[in-house]
C-alpha cells in the first residue's frame, strides 16, 4: 500500500464519517424530524375500508353460513335453526377473533352485507375465551327451544286451519283430524285470525304471519358487540360459556 | 523447534448462532465451527418455521389461499398475493382488466421499495449503525399508510384478488403516492451519504463474500442477489408478465464498485438502486393508469381445467415460482412455491468459510432472507 | 489528602484529640461517597441522555413517560435493575462470574480520583495522574475478560477475548497521543496539564491550538479513547448483532448494572482527560478562576469544567449513533497500521516542536510578534 492509499484511506474515512454525522446532527437538532405518534392519546386516521374486528349486524344476517364456508381459517361458527317461516333463525353466531386474520373474505361475500369490518383495532383478554366475540347473547339451546316451540305452534295453527276447513268440507272429515283441531285450538288459542287465512293457505302461509311476529323474538333480547366503539375493551362475552368452548378446543 | 500450536493445542468450537440471535432475520439457526473468530464451516438449519403451507394450499381454495400468500414473505406481502393471483389466472386462463393490473404493479412496485427499505435498515442494523434502521421504518411508513388506504390492512394486505384486485384505489391514492415518491427519492441520496458509502460499512461489506456470475447462476440465486454478482436477470424484463413491458426501467445490476464484482456492498447496492427504478416504474404507473374495472367476473368456486402451471415473478428477494397442479377440482392438487431467500441458503455454506464471524451476519444480511420464505 | 487532614484538625478544635489518620481516613470516605455520588448520577442521566439524545438522532423522541418529559426514567432503570433476579449460569465459573463486574465498575470508578474537576477540585493531584488514569481503567479489561470467561458462554467468551485484545493493542495509541500535553506541561499531573493551558491567551492558550500537531493528537486521542472504551463504532465486545450481548450477555440485575455503569464512567473518563489535556480542563478564555474566592472559584470551575466534558459525552453519543461497527480485524489493522504510527509521528512531531521553538506554540508566537 502507497502512502498516497494509506492517506486516502484516512481522509475518505474522516470525510465520509463528517458526512454522515451532518445528517445525524440535522436530525438531531431539527424537533420537527420527530416522527412519533404518541400512541394512546394520538392516534392516526383510520382509513375507509380499513379492515379491523368483525361485525355482523344479526339483524340482516340471513345465516346464509356464506362466510363460514369462505373463511379460510374457520373462525366463524354459526348455529341456526329453520323457523316457523322456513327461513333460517340464527341461534349463534361466534367469531373466533384470536384466530380471526383479517383478511376480509367473508365480508366480500356476505349476500345482505351484514358481516362488516369496523375500525376497532385494540383489545386485550386474559383468556384466549374471552376473544370469540358472540353477537347473540341470549343462550343458542333457548333460541333453538324457542323456535321449536313456535314451529309447532305454526304447525298446530296450520292444522287446525286444516281441521276448520275439514269441518267446513265434511267429505274430508275424519274423528282424528277434528281432534287434532280440537286440541290446536285449546293450545294455540288460534284467534280469529286463523280464520281469516285465505282458503289456499298452506302452513307456510300461515306461518309467514305467526312470523312475522315470532322472528323477532330473538334479535330483541340481543345485544351485538359495538366493536367500533373507543372502548372495544368489553364486548359483551360470556366468559364462562367461552372458556368452556376454548377448553374444549 | 515447537511451533506454539504444538505446545498448545487448539480446538475448532462450534458456536449455535439463532435460532434466537439478533441478526438472522428471525429464526434462522447457523451451525457455525469457528477457529477463534474464524469460521471454517456455517452450516444453516432452516426449518424453525415451518407452516405447511404448500400443504395448506391443497386444502383451500383457489381463493382462499389469497391471505395465506400474505404469510409467505410478509415483507412483501403484495408481491406474493399477485404472485398468486397470477399463477391461478394463468391456469384459468382468466382475463384480468387492465385497471387491475396498473394496480397491481403499482402496489408490487410500492411494496418492492418498502421491502428494500427493510433490508436496507436491517443491514445497516447488522452492520452496529442502527439510525439507518429507524430512518427505513420511518419511510416504511408512508408505504404501509398507502397499503392501508387501498386495501384495509398494513401488513398482511390481501389485496389481489384472482381475476383482478378487491378494490379499486380510493379517491386520493394515487396524489398520495405520487406525494409520496417525491418524499421518498432525496432519501436514497440521504441513506447513501449517511452510510452506503461510510468508510467503515465499506470497508464491511467490500470483498465479502464473492459470489462469482457463473456461480451464482449455477446455484440457482435470482433476484438482487444474482444482480448483485452481475448478472441482468430480471423477470420483469426477461420473462414479461402483466404491464411491465410498457415501463420503462432498468436492470441494476452489481457493478464491483467498492470491491469484487458479486461481493456483499454489490448486493446491498442493488437493492438501493432498485428503489429507484421502482420509483420510476410507480412514476409512470400512476401517470398511464386508466380507467375501468378492476376485477374480471370469476365464480366464486371456480374449478380450473385439469392442468399444470409454473408462473414466477420477481419478488423483492427474488423468483417466486408458483406451481400449480390442479385436478379440476376446486383445491389445487399440489402447489409448490421456490423463493428466493430458500435458494440463497444453498450457496451460505460456500461462501462463507473463512470468513469472520462478524461476516457471517453481514453475508445473511446481504441475502436479504426472511425466514417464512424459506421454511413456508 | 493529609494535608487537607491537617489544615482540617486546625480548622476544627473539635478534631484536636483525634488522630490524624483516622481524619485522613474520614475523610477519604466522604471524598470517594462524593465522587461515587457524582459517579452514579452521571452515569445515570448519561443514560437518560443517551437515549434522548438517540432519539432526537433517530427522529423520534425517546423515553418521555417516567416523570416530567421522560427525566426520571433513568432510575426507574435502576431500580428494575435492582430488583431484577441475579441470575447466575449453572456451569458458570461463580466465584469469578460474581467478581468480574466489581473490577470492571472499579476500573472505571477509580479513575474519577484524579478528574480535576475545578480550581482546587480534584480527590487525589497525583504527580503520575495520566499514568494512574490509564493504568487503572486497564482493570476493566480484567472485568471484562473474566466475565466472557466465567460466564461459560461462547459468545462471551469472544466478547471477552475481543475486548482484551483491543484493549492491549489501543492502550498505546491512547498513551501516545497523551504525551503531547504532557511535554508541554512538563508535569504527568492533570492539574498541572490544566494550569499549563490556562493565561491571558483564551483559547489559543489550550493545547489542542498549540500547534498542529496536537490538533491531530487531540482527535487521535479521542478515536483511540473510544477504541479503548469500547464505544461504538468499536463496541465490539458486546457487538449486539454479531455477539448477541458480547461479554455480558449471561449477566442481569444489578451485576449486568455494573458493567453498565462502567461504561459510561468510561465515557465520562474519556471526555474528562480530553478536555483536561487538549480543551484547557476548567479554565476560560481571558479570565483566571484561581482569583476568585475558593469557593466561587471551584463552583465556577467545575462548572466550566462540566459542561466541556458534557460536551464531549455528547459527541461520542452523536459518534456513536452515526457509525456501523468496524470487524475484528478491521479493528486490529486501524490500531496498528493507523493509529500507532501516527500517533508516533505525531509525537515526535511535538518533541521537535517544543524542541525548535522552545515549548511556545504558535498562538504564543503570535502573541508575543504583537508584543
Ligand atoms: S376476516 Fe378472514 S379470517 Fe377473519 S373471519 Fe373473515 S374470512 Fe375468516
Ligand atoms: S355471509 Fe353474511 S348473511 Fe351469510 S351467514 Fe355470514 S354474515 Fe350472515
Amino acid at each position: 500500500m502507497g502512502l498516497k492509499a494509506y492517506m486516502n484511506d484516512i481522509v475518505e474515512a474522516v470525510v465520509t464519517t463528517a458526512k454522515g454525522m451532518r445528517i445525524t446532527a440535522r436530525y438531531g437538532v431539527d424537533p420537527r424530524e420527530e416522527v412519533t405518534l404518541q400512541y394512546p392519546e394520538e392516534r392516526w386516521e383510520i382509513p375507509e375500508g380499513y379492515r379491523g374486528f368483525l361485525h355482523n349486524d344479526i339483524k340482516t344476517c340471513t345465516a346464509c353460513t356464506m362466510c363460514v364456508k369462505t373463511c379460510p381459517v374457520d373462525c366463524i361458527s354459526l348455529e341456526s335453526v329453520r323457523g316457523a317461516d322456513k327461513r333460517m333463525v340464527l341461534a349463534s353466531y361466534d367469531i373466533n377473533i384470536g384466530r380471526c386474520m383479517y383478511c376480509g373474505l367473508c365480508v366480500e361475500v356476505c349476500p345482505p352485507k351484514s358481516l362488516k369490518h369496523t375500525s376497532g383495532y385494540e383489545m386485550a383478554s386474559v383468556t384466549r375465551g374471552e376473544l370469540i366475540l358472540h353477537f347473540i347473547a341470549e343462550d343458542a339451546a333457548e333460541i333453538k327451544a324457542r323456535v321449536a316451540r313456535q314451529v309447532a305452534e305454526a304447525a298446530a295453527k296450520a292444522e287446525a286451519q286444516a281441521a276448520a276447513k275439514a269441518a267446513e268440507v265434511p267429505s274430508s272429515g275424519t274423528a282424528e283430524v277434528a281432534k287434532a283441531a280440537e286440541a290446536a285450538k285449546a293450545g294455540a288459542q288460534a284467534g280469529p285470525k286463523a280464520a281469516e287465512v285465505p282458503p289456499s293457505g298452506t302452513a307456510e302461509a300461515a306461518g309467514a304471519q305467526a312470523s312475522a311476529k315470532t322472528a323477532e323474538v330473538p334479535l330483541s333480547g340481543t345485544k351485538a358487540p359495538d366493536v367500533s366503539s373507543e372502548s372495544a375493551k368489553a364486548p359483551v362475552v360470556e366468559p364462562k360459556a367461552a372458556k368452556e368452548g376454548e377448553n374444549k378446543e | 523447534m515447537t511451533t506454539r500450536t504444538d505446545a498448545l493445542p487448539t480446538q475448532e468450537m462450534t458456536i449455535n448462532m439463532g435460532p434466537q440471535h439478533p441478526s438472522t432475520h428471525g429464526v434462522l439457526r447457523v451451525i457455525l465451527t469457528t477457529d477463534g473468530e474464524v469460521v471454517t464451516r456455517a452450516v444453516p438449519d432452516v426449518g424453525y418455521l415451518h407452516r405447511g403451507l404448500e400443504k395448506i394450499g391443497e386444502r383451500v381454495t383457489y381463493a382462499q389461499y389469497m391471505p395465506f400468500t400474505d404469510r409467505l414473505d410478509y415483507l412483501a406481502a403484495m408481491n406474493c398475493n399477485c404472485a398468486w393471483a397470477w399463477a391461478v389466472e394463468k391456469l384459468a386462463k382468466i382475463e384480468v382488466p387492465e385497471r387491475a393490473e396498473y394496480l397491481r404493479v403499482i402496489v408490487c412496485e410500492l411494496n418492492r421499495i418498502s421491502s428494500h427499505l427493510i433490508a436496507f435498515g436491517s443491514y445497516t442494523a447488522d452492520m452496529g449503525a442502527f439510525t439507518p434502521f429507524l430512518y427505513g421504518i420511518r419511510e416504511r411508513e408512508h408505504v404501509n399508510d398507502l397499503f392501508e388506504m387501498i386495501c384495509g390492512n398494513r401488513l398482511t394486505y390481501n389485496y389481489a384478488r384472482v381475476g383482478g384486485v378487491s378494490g379499486d384505489a380510493p379517491p386520493g391514492f394515487l396524489e398520495k403516492t405520487k406525494e409520496f415518491l417525491d418524499y421518498f427519492e432525496p432519501k436514497i441520496d440521504e441513506y447513501n451519504n449517511l452510510i452506503s458509502y461510510n468508510k467503515i460499512f465499506v470497508h464491511r461489506l467490500a470483498n465479502v463474500a464473492v459470489i462469482p456470475a457463473e456461480e451464482a447462476v449455477a446455484y440457482g440465486l435470482t433476484g438482487p442477489n444474482l444482480r448483485g454478482s452481475g448478472v441482468p436477470f430480471d423477470l420483469r424484463k426477461d420473462e414479461p408478465y402483466s404491464v411491465y413491458p410498457k415501463f420503462d426501467f432498468k436492470v441494476c445490476v452489481g457493478t464491483g464498485e467498492r470491491g469484487t464484482l458479486g461481493d456483499c456492498f454489490d448486493r446491498y447496492m442493488v437493492r438501493i438502486n432498485e428503489m429507484r427504478e421502482s420509483i420510476k416504474i410507480v412514476r409512470q404507473a400512476v401517470a398511464q393508469i386508466p380507467d375501468g374495472p378492476v376485477l374480471a367476473k370469476v365464480p366464486r368456486l371456480f374449478k380450473p381445467p385439469v392442468g399444470e402451471v409454473y408462473f414466477r415473478s420477481e419478488c423483492p428477494r427474488g423468483e417466486t415460482g408458483i406451481y400449480l397442479i390442479s385436478d379440476g377440482s376446486v383445491n389445487p392438487f399440489r402447489l409448490k412455491i421456490r423463493t428466493g431467500s430458500f435458494v440463497a441458503m444453498n450457496i451460505f455454506e460456500k461462501v462463507t468459510k473463512g470468513l469472520m464471524i462478524a461476516d457471517i451476519v453481514a453475508v445473511i444480511g446481504s441475502f436479504d432472507i426472511i425466514l417464512p420464505e424459506i421454511d413456508r | 489528602m493529609e494535608a487537607l487532614a491537617i489544615s482540617l484538625v486546625n480548622a476544627v478544635p473539635l478534631l484536636a484529640g483525634v488522630p490524624l489518620w483516622a481524619v485522613t481516613l474520614l475523610l477519604m470516605v466522604v471524598v470517594a461517597a462524593v465522587i461515587l455520588v457524582f459517579a452514579l448520577t452521571f452515569e445515570g442521566v448519561g443514560s437518560l441522555v443517551l437515549r434522548k439524545v438517540a432519539g432526537d438522532i433517530q427522529a423520534r423522541i425517546g423515553p418521555n413517560r417516567v416523570g416530567p418529559n421522560g427525566m426520571l426514567q433513568f432510575l426507574a432503570d435502576g431500580v428494575k435493575l435492582v430488583l431484577k433476579e441475579d441470575l447466575i449460569p449453572a456451569n458458570a465459573d461463580r466465584l469469578l462470574f460474581k467478581l468480574a463486574p466489581y473490577f470492571a465498575f472499579v476500573g472505571s470508578f477509580a479513575a474519577f480520583v484524579v478528574v480535576p474537576f475545578g480550581v482546587g477540585l480534584i480527590a487525589a493531584d497525583l504527580n503520575i495522574g495520566i499514568y494512574y488514569v490509564m493504568a487503572v481503567t486497564s482493570l476493566v479489561v480484567i472485568g471484562v475478560l473474566l466475565a466472557g470467561w466465567s460466564s461459560n458462554n461462547k459468545w462471551a467468551l469472544l466478547g471477552g477475548m475481543r475486548a482484551a485484545a483491543q484493549i492491549v493493542s489501543y492502550e498505546i495509541p491512547v498513551g501516545m497521543a497523551l504525551i503531547p500535553a504532557v511535554l508541554i506541561a512538563g508535569s504527568l499531573s492533570l492539574q498541572d496539564i490544566v494550569r499549563s493551558q490556562s493565561g491571558l491567551l483564551g483559547i489559543f492558550g489550550w493545547n489542542l491550538f498549540h500547534n498542529p500537531f496536537t490538533f491531530f493528537s487531540f482527535f487521535l486521542y479521542f478515536t483511540a479513547a473510544q477504541a479503548e472504551t469500547n464505544q461504538t463504532p468499536f463496541d465490539l465486545p458486546e457487538a449486539e448483532s454479531e455477539l448477541v450481548s458480547g461479554y455480558n450477555v449471561e449477566y442481569s440485575g444489578i451485576r449486568f448494572g455494573l458493567f453498565f455503569l462502567s461504561e459510561f464512567g468510561d465515557m465520562f473518563i474519556v471526555a474528562t482527560l480530553s478536555t483536561a489535556c487538549f480543551l484547557g480542563g476548567w479554565n476560560v478564555p481571558f479570565f483566571n478562576a484561581g482569583t476568585l474566592p475558593w469557593i466561587w472559584g471551584n463552583l465556577f470551575s467545575l462548572g466550566v469544567f462540566l459542561a466541556k466534558a458534557f460536551t464531549m459525552v455528547l459527541i461520542m453519543m452523536w459518534v456513536r449513533w452515526t457509525l456501523p461497527r468496524l470487524r475484528v480485524d478491521q479493528l486490529m489493522r486501524m490500531a496498528w497500521k493507523y493509529l500507532v504510527p501516527l500517533t508516533f509521528v505525531n509525537l515526535l512531531g511535538v518533541s521537535l516542536w517544543l524542541l525548535v521553538f522552545k515549548g511556545k506554540g504558535i498562538p504564543a508566537m503570535i502573541a508575543s510578534l504583537f508584543g
